[in-house]
């Protein structure tokens, strides 16, 4: 059609009909290349070996005070797979913000992998450093979701709050907002899990692993953490760089 | 086969997109040329991931003088950032926000921000679109959060109607917002002072021998941190202002956590200087001699001050009095005036 609404004569009807075809059918087996084949990570988290339950449920930290959690949320990104070959594959960028309060945020779709078998994943706990600096972003990115700090620019890259009886500040309040992405301190982690058996995905398919993140580990190894002396952190320094050298730890497999 | 199935639909998707955009109502935008001086470096804002619109540009300004970016709808961007004070805010030390609520700090200018890479006195913030958070959310400033803003911001038709108008879309997105914000701030250039026509040997605009005397005192003893063409070299430093204890701010330091960043602060541009009063990022001197008069006898002497004026900055009367009237030059009368960043009156 011609803007003014008039049809462009019988040549561009015709080569329409025969290209909308060709369209619909390299469409449809371009996308099947592409992004047939998806991992859907299902995140749970959990609190030394126990299901993570907000708000209710008392805990114990490796210094063996009680505590509670009530926030509880992460960013992922930077994802790949090695092949049983030892192959790299990158992902196409994405980030995802895991939060415990919502269950749609704990089940990650990646999705363009090549068919393959894949001996492990890895992944970023945080935001790359470009990011950092690299003006509004959107999407999961978006200051929006208060992950993003505003004096001093940067994102959040994990944060945990709760409270603990021992901790002195107002309402045993327990505050762990932990970022910095610029040296000497750095908080993005790189995770890589070794899968306990291959996995294969084939062309087409849609395959599930099941990911557990435990929050103690944020207290707990290789620096125990006691609510007594650090309730809570909130800017890049030294304890936010040793809380993300313990969660570093915090994930594992739980099934394929 | 496959190859040559390619380039015809490749062809065919290209001929879609053009046919398309005539006929599905994308409203089309008005690219903006800002005109900038060639003598001028290359700014570091990344313009290709926001080109500059008319339509963006003027969505920009809108919230910058709407005070419904407030919790109270009281305050708006230009409450503090005044034009006619090359958006400082005329006759107060610190800024104040809503409820009466008080700052810390004294309310910056803005102008020339494309070249800036870190905002804010200490430097704490690492880009222009995201600048305007720290002021929106900041409890003694405008108070609003993020997401509320965001909310009311889609709740109101105008707006609606603007974000499209810059954007194709009526959708109204945080970045979006600060897209356009970075949009309208990214205009405010200023180069047409009197000392600008005389460096460009604009006919018939010289100094006075007063202007040229104090512009002599200015390179010997300022340019090395106020550094030419924009009367700052954009770092952090301690200049011997001393410590206050009521406010007790460490400037540099809250950011980096690093003791050799104690009481640095930005060194700010000294264009506009004299219609910008007052001076210092607590706002304490109101008259640019006390200025001088802290360079030249006033210093704190502590052990991250800065080498360059550790022994201070020995000014006499009459180098005080040239430098004033050299000040006086750095001006720039037009962009005080330009009707493109001037208030405009929000109905809704």
């Amino acid at each position: 059609m011609r803007p003014d609404g008039k049809p462009s004569g019988c040549f561009f009807l015709r080569t329409f009909g025969i290209m909308n075809r060709l369209l619909l059918l390299l469409s449809l087996f371009t996308c099947k290349i592409l992004s047939a084949q998806t991992l859907q990570l299902n995140i749970r988290h959990e609190v030394s070996g126990k299901p993570m339950l907000l708000d209710s449920t008392s805990y114990l930290n490796a210094m063996g005070e009680t505590f509670s959690i009530s926030v509880f949320k992460y960013y992922l990104s930077n994802f790949s797979l090695t092949t049983q070959k030892g192959q790299k594959i990158i992902l196409p960028a994405a980030y995802f913000l895991i939060s415990e309060d919502s269950a749609a945020s704990k089940k990650i779709i990646l999705k363009q992998l090549p068919a393959g078998t894949y001996s492990s994943i890895s992944f970023m706990i945080g935001v790359d450093s470009i990011m950092n600096f690299s003006g509004a972003q959107g999407g999961a990115l978006d200051p929006v979701h208060g992950m993003f700090w505003t004096w001093n620019s940067g994102y959040i890259m994990a944060k945990l709050e709760g409270t603990s009886p021992v901790t002195k500040h107002p309402n045993h309040v327990l505050q762990f907002h932990i970022g910095g992405y610029r040296a000497p301190h750095i908080t993005q982690r790189t995770v890589t899990l070794e899968l306990p058996r291959p996995l294969v995905i084939q062309r087409g398919q849609t395959v599930a692993v099941t990911l557990a993140a435990d929050a103690a580990s944020w207290f707990g190894e290789p620096f125990k953490i006691s609510f007594r002396e650090y309730a809570g952190f909130m800017s890049p320094g030294t304890v936010a760089d040793r809380i993300a050298d313990n969660y570093q730890h915090m994930f594992s497999v739980k099934g394929l | 086969m496959t190859r040559k199935a390619i380039y015809i639909l490749a062809a065919f998707s290209l001929w879609l997109f053009i046919a398309g955009r005539g006929t599905h109502h994308i409203p089309a935008t008005d690219p903006y040329i800002l005109r900038l001086p060639d003598s001028l470096p290359r700014p570091v804002y990344d313009f290709s991931k926001n080109p500059l619109t008319k339509q963006g540009i003027a969505l920009g300004r809108y919230l910058f003088y709407d005070p419904k970016l407030s919790l109270d709808s009281s305050v708006s961007c230009g409450f503090c950032h005044q034009q006619f004070a090359a958006f400082g805010h005329f006759d107060h030390a610190i800024s104040h926000g809503i409820l009466g609520r008080m700052g810390t700090r004294s309310v910056p200018t803005l102008f020339n921000l494309i070249w800036q890479k870190d905002f804010m006195w200490d430097g704490g913030v690492n880009h222009l679109e995201i600048q305007p958070l720290t002021p929106i959310t900041d409890e003694n400033e405008m108070g609003m959060e993020l997401s509320a803003l965001i909310k009311r911001l889609q709740g109101n038709a105008g707006y609606r109607q603007r974000f499209k108008a810059a954007f194709g879309t009526e959708e109204v997105t945080s970045q979006r917002m600060f897209r356009a914000l970075a949009q309208f701030m990214a205009t405010m250039i200023s180069f047409e002072s009197k000392y600008d026509s005389v460096m460009r040997k604009e006919p018939g605009v010289v100094f006075t021998a007063e202007e040229r005397g104090g512009y002599r005192t200015f390179q010997q003893k300022c340019a090395a941190c106020h550094k030419e063409p924009f009367f700052t070299d954009f770092s952090m430093r301690n200049n011997g202002l001393s410590y206050l204890s009521s406010m007790n701010d460490v400037g540099r330091m809250k950011i980096t956590n690093n003791t050799a960043d104690y009481l640095k602060f930005k060194v700010p541009s000294l264009r506009n200087v004299l219609v910008s009063a007052p001076y210092m990022h607590d706002g304490r001197f109101f008259d640019i001699f006390q200025v001088f008069a802290m360079y030249d006898h006033g210093q704190e002497k502590g052990n991250t001050i800065d080498p360059l004026v550790k022994d201070g900055i020995p000014l006499s009367e009459k180098e005080q009095r040239q430098l004033y009237m050299f000040l006086n030059t750095l001006t720039d009368r037009k962009f005080l005036a330009n009707k493109e960043f001037s208030e405009i009156l929000i109905a809704d």
